[in-house]
């Protein structure tokens, strides 16, 4: 009898949103073993032709890659490829091979790996962080040039319908390769929040979980998996206890699916009707079709920091422009709300300045906009020129108090009248702040009396409440979506939204998860916006509850003593009122006691 | 041969799509053009990628441009101007 394997529990770092029952698909990142044999002087030129042969397979995979990223993705993000063809089309590099095939007599692989890794040495010796990072562009082509020596098709392989790809590493051409219609999710051992992966897999809307270390090495292709970004996790042979709940809780997943569900639009009437408005957060522009495909009213939060690609370098005025018009278009009669950039000590400036001792406490977001003003203005102005075409707000990202708020204020008056002194057409935008710190929360009724709206970006809620990186798993235990602290901050901003009689909108992944979805709408939340492939399932939650009863069971979950005692609640109460909408086993089991 | 001293703007410094840029533009023109740096030696042919990315020029790096050759006017002029430019980043793909 064949042993069952035993369950294996990997930690992660959870990038893009989801639950996914799977099988493994491993996706070798191209390393591979290269034997080493003496060519006869006879076999010499055959071994070069061999090469050649090699180098135009590769640049031809290359721009097919560039095209199609190029579509996907973007101009920006396809702009590496071209480096990577150049590359391939170097007299010095191709030639040094070349060259290493005839005075050593070396096949074609060994050749590749000895100047290959002669290049990577010398890489890692350059100081500049950003210069020397872009080692990986030489090694994705010599992991390239290898593949198609061994005569090997990357990508394109027949995906089951449920494959996961498992990888130690996505390199960016592999991962533009990767046939994303039929890939359920991504693992990989490497990689965080703003990695290729991440981006991409948010891109298009299928859970990834990065970060797993050594997860790779113990998988084997056709092994049945679970990845659960929101717990950060992955599940290797999952037990049939674990299959049986995770099932459970797909399954509302799979019916928030279904084509009936994509037929609903704009807002969603709770049982007792109180109107909710769904709104998409987006970021690149393949997903910007699910916004009208998931039925968003209109865009309730474009990451604009996204225009500067992988910390990437300033984009023009002009190009900003065009990209909010984009955004504009998709959102429509609804309009679309641009975060300023919301970057800072791990972004822009690592190339010149020390790297901040606490980026996250560092200057950031709005703090990063106001100490580079020209870059700030460059963005209003575009972001103002765009409004003449279509409906946009702008939202300040993590603003402390109403200083903030008042220096980003002035700045885009004076763009405004500048642009007006200038004749130019343009229109006119209403200015929010986003509620993301706590020094914000409990400003929060002086914030709302000068600004247009309120948006509650719950990630960095939580994350700042709590004091708890949400990438780091020592902490994990730590950070609690559900504590009360975080319920009574979102619950303390809403209420300052209200009494100035300003809307306020809750972003981030809270709002694209039905169950806190709807705790939200107990804290009196009318406005979500969240990835556009959740809006199916969190409207499905919202029309099935009544306002009445999520207000109760809110209002005690604000009294807790721990995060442990809301989840508790809320699986009691949610369970029980609503067991169509959460069936017993599809909210979080309770956490065992270490 | 003429010869001008370029100051590297782009925030990056000459990294792969920088990089990229100046080949394609040098590519273009029959003269030789090479880099220096002022600051080490390191030397480069403005026409490898592979040769421009291992100079490992950082912003702010200053650089001994130099273009021999019967259009090594305009090639030096083009080059000048991606300079100056930063390297137009985030410009429009060029055509291959």
């Amino acid at each position: 009898m064949m042993e069952q394997p035993q369950e294996i529990r990997c930690k992660g770092l959870g990038v893009s949103e989801g639950i996914v029952i799977g099988q493994v698909l491993r996706m070798h990142d191209g390393t591979q073993h290269v034997y080493h044999w003496k060519v006869n002087d006879a076999d010499l030129e055959t071994e070069r032709r061999r090469f050649r042969a090699a180098v135009d397979l590769a640049s031809r995979q290359v721009l097919t890659i560039k095209e199609q990223a190029e579509e996907r993705f973007g101009k920006d993000h396809a702009y590496i490829f071209d480096a990577h063809l150049l590359l391939l089309e170097d007299e010095k590099l191709i030639g040094d091979i070349e060259r290493h095939i005839t005075d050593e007599h070396a096949n074609a692989e060994w050749a590749v790996k000895v100047v290959g890794d002669g290049l990577l040495y010398l890489y890692s010796q350059i100081k500049d962080d950003y210069l020397r990072e872009r080692g990986s562009d030489i090694e994705d082509v010599m992991r390239r040039l290898l593949v198609a020596l061994s005569g090997a098709q990357p990508g394109n392989r027949n995906l089951s319908e449920d494959a996961v790809i498992v990888s130690q590493d996505l390199l960016p051409s592999a991962v533009a390769e990767l046939d994303l219609e039929h890939t359920q999710a991504l693992a990989t051992d490497t990689g965080g929040w703003t990695s290729h992966t991440a981006i991409l897999a948010r891109g298009v809307g299928i859970p990834a979980v990065v970060g797993l270390r050594d997860f790779y090495r113990r998988t084997k292709t056709g092994d049945r998996i679970i990845v659960d970004s929101t717990r950060n996790e992955v599940i290797l042979h999952p037990s049939a206890a674990t299959l049986k709940l995770y099932e459970a809780e797909t399954a509302s997943r799979v019916k928030g699916r279904s084509a009936a569900d994509l037929k609903e639009r704009g807002p969603v009437r709770t049982q007792d009707g109180v109107e909710v408005t769904l709104r998409a957060n987006v970021e690149v522009p393949s997903e910007f079709e699910g916004v009208e495909r998931y039925g968003a009213s209109g865009v309730g939060l474009y990451r604009s920091e996204f225009l500067l690609a992988r910390r990437g370098a300033m984009v023009s005025e002009d190009e900003q422009r065009v990209a909010y018009e984009a955004v504009a278009r998709i959102a429509g009669q609804q309009g679309a709300v641009i975060r300023l950039f919301d970057l800072g000590g791990d972004n822009l400036r690592q190339q010149f300045e020390e790297p901040e001792k606490n980026p996250a406490l560092g200057l950031r977001a709005i703090r990063f906009v106001l100490c580079n003003e020209e870059i700030m203005r460059k963005q209003v102005r575009a972001i103002l020129l765009a409004a003449a075409h279509g409906h946009l707000k702008i939202v300040l990202p993590m603003v402390a108090d109403v200083s903030d708020v008042r220096r980003a204020q002035a700045i885009i008056q004076e763009e405004a009248t500048n642009l007006r002194n200038a004749g130019r057409s343009f229109g006119e935008v209403s200015v929010g702040a986003m509620i993301e710190v706590p020094s914000a929360v409990f400003m929060a009724d002086k914030i709302a009396r000068i600004v247009d709206f309120f948006e509650l970006g719950t990630n960095d809620l939580v994350q700042y409440t709590l004091a708890v990186d949400r990438g780091n798993d020592e902490v994990a235990d730590w950070f609690r979506t559900l504590h009360p602290a975080v319920l009574n901050s979102i619950d303390q901003s809403l209420k300052a939204a209200s009494n100035a009689g300003i809307p306020a909108i809750v972003c981030g992944e809270m709002a694209s998860t039905p169950a806190y979805a709807v705790l939200l709408i107990g804290l009196g939340a009318t406005d979500l916006s969240m990835t556009p492939s959740s809006i199916p399932r969190v409207r499905r939650a919202i029309a099935g509850i009544h306002s009445r009863e999520a207000r109760l069971i809110a209002e005690q979950c604000l009294t807790c003593e721990t995060a442990d005692d809301v989840e508790n609640l809320v699986r009691e109460r949610f369970t029980k009122l609503w067991p169509h909408l959460f069936p017993a086993g599809s909210l979080p089991a309770p956490r065992q006691p270490k | 041969m003429i010869e001008r001293t370029l100051l590297i703007n782009a925030r990056l410094g000459l990294h792969a799509r920088a990089a990229a840029k100046l080949v394609r533009v040098a590519g273009g023109f029959h003269s030789q053009v090479l880099l220096r740096r002022l600051d080490g030696g390191a030397s480069a042919d403005a026409k490898s990628i592979l040769s421009v990315l291992m100079l490992a020029a950082s912003c702010g790096t200053e650089l001994q441009v130099s273009a021999e050759g019967i259009d090594e006017e305009a090639a030096m002029n083009a080059v000048a101007e991606l300079f100056a430019d930063g390297f137009r980043e985030m410009e429009p793909e060029s055509s291959l």
